[in-house]
């Protein structure tokens, strides 16, 4: 579904612009990186990503969420009230930005025609959680699940004993 | 699992792109630290989005399964970058009273 991917990348990109020029209110900033991470998602899934980006999207929003969160206790919302920046400060970001969106364009222009970005035979499916498990832990692939409960069980601990340790230097 | 086509594929690559230059405009143009964050965030998803894009062009499953090996690593690497940046920039916060980049040009420790 090559239309759908696209048009869930279109407003991906535009509302993750949005959010960039919007970011002098947090909130507002935020709402659009939501859209845009749903786009994403939307994206990915219509491209058949499956899994991948089941995982990516939740890693996504969870980081939002941390931002969201230690933004709303930090910062006012409304508005960040930090000084505009100078006027030759401003272009030289403009052209570091132009040019950089000139070179993007270049690579991708360079990838289309080149033929990179097709494939002259049929794909492979997208690898699945058992192919992967499969692949980093071979026979103890069974034992995968048990090793990260293990691992996040010594970070949680680590968490605990090392509360309030700053106060008590 | 869905069959993925090369068109779809290559437009997550072209996407991916175009969300890099999304995040490059939020570390450049931000003066504030949570929205240099903010770009920080979107330069990752698009590399994991670069990566899904190239891993769906592999042709054998194979080639595939490393892609999402990379996709994979690349996720949780990136994630703990962003939650330690963003740890730094609310210590700086509550420290200092002020997310102006220009004023954090070092750590002071």
């Amino acid at each position: 579904m090559p239309s759908v991917v696209l048009l869930a990348l279109t407003i991906s990109v535009l509302s993750g612009l949005a959010a960039i020029l919007l970011g002098r209110n947090l909130t507002r900033s935020i709402a659009a990186v939501g859209v845009s991470i749903v786009g994403l998602a939307v994206a990915m899934l219509a491209a058949g990503a499956g899994f991948l980006a089941l995982m990516v999207t939740t890693v996504a929003a969870l980081v939002l969420i941390s931002i969201q969160l230690f933004g709303w206790m930090l910062v006012d919302v409304d508005r960040d009230h930090l000084p505009s920046t100078d006027r030759m400060t401003w272009l030289a970001r403009c052209l570091a930005f132009l040019l950089l969106g000139a070179g993007l364009l270049f690579l991708g222009w360079g990838a289309e025609t080149q033929g990179i970005l097709r494939s002259p035979v049929k794909l492979v499916p997208f690898a699945t959680p058992a192919i992967m498990g499969e692949a980093f832990f071979g026979p103890w692939k069974d034992l995968a699940a048990l090793a990260g409960l293990v691992l996040s069980g010594g970070l949680l601990a680590t968490l605990m004993l090392l509360r309030d340790d700053g106060e008590n230097r | 699992m869905t069959e993925v086509t090369s068109n779809s594929a290559g437009l997550l690559v072209l996407g991916g792109l175009a969300l890099f230059w999304v995040g490059m405009l939020g570390l450049l143009w931000r003066r504030s630290l949570v929205g240099m964050v903010v770009g920080l965030l979107f330069g990752w998803l698009s590399v994991a989005l670069a990566g899904i894009g190239f891993s769906g062009l592999r042709t054998t499953a194979l080639e595939a399964t490393n892609g999402a090996m990379f996709v994979l690593c690349v996720v949780l690497v990136c994630a703990i970058q962003i939650v330690l940046g963003l740890s730094i920039v609310v210590a700086r916060i509550s420290r200092n009273g002020t997310l102006d980049a220009q004023d954090a040009e070092l750590l002071e420790g």
